[in-house]
């Protein structure tokens, strides 16, 4: 009995295992390597999510190459630094081609260094980075590398978008920063300071702060004091988390006016965990590359976007992890195969549909240019936003367009290119 | 005058809502000996909890139901599970009260998910009281100060002046004589057990809607309260009042003074080199060190005082 029991067992998982080497041959891995357990584990799966979902609609579509198909592999990380190694190792091991990963800018930067020494010591088996949102903006200035490619716009750029919209408005006089001191909190700060100095000399820097990550801080009311006796009318500031809506939920109790210009402050978990009289009690301003209520989306994106909220139960945040995908396919094509060096010089300057014109991969570092939009977090909205049927009665309201020629800044990389 | 004032206030603001936090806890390791990991994560439950019930009957409900059952969940924690983990002794209990903020956790957030949830603060609370310095408060702090003096007053009057209170006190160094004498020992254990809990449930109702309500919130707050129990020294439900509100004027004042060494160095005459390593390191403003200033005072604490303010006993 128990015997059978186990012949059985066995057979199946030969069996199983069969019919996964006859699929494999065929698709083009990616392998995701992000958090889908721990404290941001929402965010990892839902980013996960967006990429099966991207995959599945262009393997419906036909796939690539005449009909191989792309699949989405996913590895946790559980946002701990070392783990992200372990994966990857995990990953090299099992000869995938693909990595993409967008969460943590410290997990970034281990992907790029260990693909960095195994790409050079295992010529025609390097393996391509597509980072869909590590912001850190060194990975395509000193630390550029032939197999990574940023779809997302980088910190420098994200906040050239900011202030190129504060130029806009006369009534900004003083700012104040607050960001968290970390790597991305430092790069953030850094490139305010340069920025503001250099593109809006008008305004004022009245403080300059930079605070323990990571929600350690309970009470922000000491800062909340501190804004207020500088006279600032506007906080520029990178934090996210709970670190960005304990700031801004401080702010609103104590009756404080002023302007958030931010990157992450606004994305929906946020917008939840705030409610909506806190969230409009100030303008919160974010800059993203698209939102669901603005009035130029065409429509062939609404489709797809429709699409992604049927899929997945949620609205559409971003647009670059459509935009990294469909590169991706064409880039295969292009190349006419699925070798990660032929399919990166395919992508290199490769143009594409952004969400708002034209978008392009700048040959020179891998950096993805496109128009940014500028959105404030409103009521007054056509479509709301829904996450798992949950209505948050809010959504983004366009404030304007920055041109990609606006955010587009120089860059230090000197690439070293393989052989074509 | 007015800094102070405002100091003063915004400190004691912080201060009590670390004191709620770690009330229990302190309650919890002085009368028992365990150094509850899971005690954050009661705090968690709290929120959750009051997330639950006021989207359905409302906030006031919320703040009596929640703590209530998390009362009775900490008590079943120590009846079926720490009792028996007891025997083996603290290492034993402290891996296990590990192993359940990890489930909490991951119970957490299977029920309600890995994004924050929507708790937020009751519309008849949510208006400016007063303002002062040009900073509005809001009528919750209020609210919320007003019940967690309420709660350091009977909690210090029930042990120190009820027939209960003694008993407790009385188990906590001779728990033989207090069963020869014919006391339910372990039943006021677990009594004691599900109070702490039922205190870090009630603080997650109160802080929860504006902390935010998230599952990484458990992990988030489980240093600061260790700190306060130490500081204030193990078991003492006065210490760890003294201690929050010295960590939270500590705190608030560092934070709005913007002075380094660098500032006194060059104040008489000196500069140092901007190059050098050391002006990274002198040039750091008070207000940038503020958060760990805690736990310099948990180190000097310990060094100095290992039994802590109002302790007594050694950790």
């Amino acid at each position: 009995m128990l015997t059978n029991f186990i012949k059985i067992i066995l057979l199946s998982i030969t069996l199983l295992s069969f019919s996964c080497t006859e699929k494999e041959k065929d698709t083009i891995k990616i392998a995701v390597i992000e958090p889908m357990s721990g404290p941001v584990a929402s965010i990892g799966l839902d980013l996960i999510e967006g990429l099966e979902f991207h995959a599945k609609r262009i393997n419906e579509a036909g796939g690539v190459l005449g009909g191989r198909l792309i699949e989405i592999i996913a590895y946790d990380n559980a946002m701990m630094a070392e783990k992200t190694i372990q994966q990857l190792r995990k990953v090299i091991d099992q000869e995938i081609r693909y990595v993409s990963q967008g969460v943590g800018s410290n997990h970034a930067l281990n992907i790029i260094k260990t693909l960095g020494k195994h790409n050079e010591r295992n010529p025609g088996k390097e393996i391509l980075f597509l980072n869909h949102s590590a912001v850190t903006t060194s990975f395509t200035n000193e630390l550029c590398n032939f197999y990574h490619f940023r779809f997302d716009a980088n910190v420098d750029m994200k906040v050239a978008a900011l202030i190129s919209q504060m130029n806009k408005d006369p009534n900004i006089k003083k700012v104040y920063l607050l960001n968290q001191n970390y790597a991305y909190g430092q790069s953030f700060q850094a490139a305010a300071r340069r920025l503001l100095a250099e593109r809006a000399p008008q305004i004022e820097i009245v403080g300059d702060e930079l605070i323990v990550p990571f929600g350690k801080i309970l009470d922000f009311n000491p800062y909340v004091a501190k804004i207020t006796a500088s006279g600032a009318d506007t906080i520029l500031t990178g934090n996210w988390g709970a670190d960005a809506a304990r700031l801004i939920t401080a702010t609103a109790n104590s009756q404080l006016k002023v302007n958030f210009y931010t990157i992450y402050a606004g994305i929906p978990a946020a917008m939840n965990s705030m409610g909506v009289k806190i969230s409009t009690f100030n303008p919160i301003i974010q800059v993203t590359e698209s939102h669901e209520n603005d009035a130029s989306q065409p429509d062939w994106l609404k489709k797809i976007e429709a699409d992604y909220t049927a899929y997945s139960n949620k609205s559409p945040y971003a647009d670059r992890q459509r935009f990294m995908m469909d590169m991706f396919a064409e880039a295969i094509e292009k190349a006419g195969s699925a070798d990660p060096t032929a399919v990166g010089f395919a992508l290199e300057g490769m143009t594409t549909k952004g969400p708002h014109g034209e978008a392009y991969m700048r040959a020179e570092d891998h950096q993805m240019h496109f128009d940014m939009v500028i959105s404030h977090i409103s009521t007054d909205v056509e479509k709301t936003f829904t996450y798992n049927g949950e209505d948050y009665g809010m959504a983004y309201v366009t404030d304007g367009w920055v041109d990609a020629k606006n955010i587009t800044l120089p860059t230090t990389c000197k690439m070293k290119r393989p052989k074509s | 005058m007015d800094v102070i004032l405002f100091t003063a206030f915004n400190g004691l603001l912080y201060g009590m809502l670390l004191f709620m936090l770690s009330s229990g806890l302190t309650l919890i390791f002085g009368m028992m000996g365990v150094l509850n990991f899971a005690h954050a994560s009661f705090f968690m439950l709290g929120a959750y909890f009051a997330y639950q019930i006021s989207k359905y009957i409302g906030f006031v409900p919320a703040l009596f139901i929640a703590p209530l059952i998390i009362g009775f969940l900490g008590a079943m924690v120590e009846k079926y599970a720490l009792r028996r983990v007891h025997k083996f002794g603290h290492v034993a209990e402290l891996l296990f009260t590990f192993g359940l903020f990890y489930i909490i956790e991951e119970l957490v957030q299977m029920i309600w998910g890995k994004v924050p949830v929507g708790y937020h603060v009751p519309e008849y609370l949510d208006f400016t009281l007063f303002s002062m310095s040009g900073m509005g408060y809001q009528a919750y702090a209020m609210f919320t100060l007003i019940i967690s003096i309420a709660m350091f007053v009977a909690l210090f009057s029930v042990l120190t002046k009820t027939r209960a209170g003694l008993i407790i006190q009385a188990a906590l160094t001779h728990p033989h004589i207090v069963a020869s004498l014919g006391h339910n020992v372990p039943k006021v254990f677990m009594l004691v057990f599900g109070l702490g809990c039922a205190l870090a449930g009630l603080a997650g109702v109160l802080a929860g809607n504006t902390l935010g309500t998230e599952p990484s919130m458990a992990f988030s707050l489980g240093p600061i309260v260790f700190v306060v129990i130490v500081v204030g020294g193990l078991g003492s439900i006065k210490g760890a009042l003294v201690a929050s509100i010295l960590i939270g004027i500590l705190q608030t004042t560092a934070i709005s003074l913007d002075l380094s060494i660098n500032n006194f160095i060059e104040l008489i005459g000196f500069t140092v080199d901007i190059e050098s390593l050391w002006h990274i390191l002198i040039d750091l403003t008070i207000s940038q060190i503020a958060p760990i200033l805690p736990y310099l005072l948990l180190v000097l604490m310990l060094i100095i005082r290992p039994r802590g303010l109002f302790g007594n006993r050694d950790v």
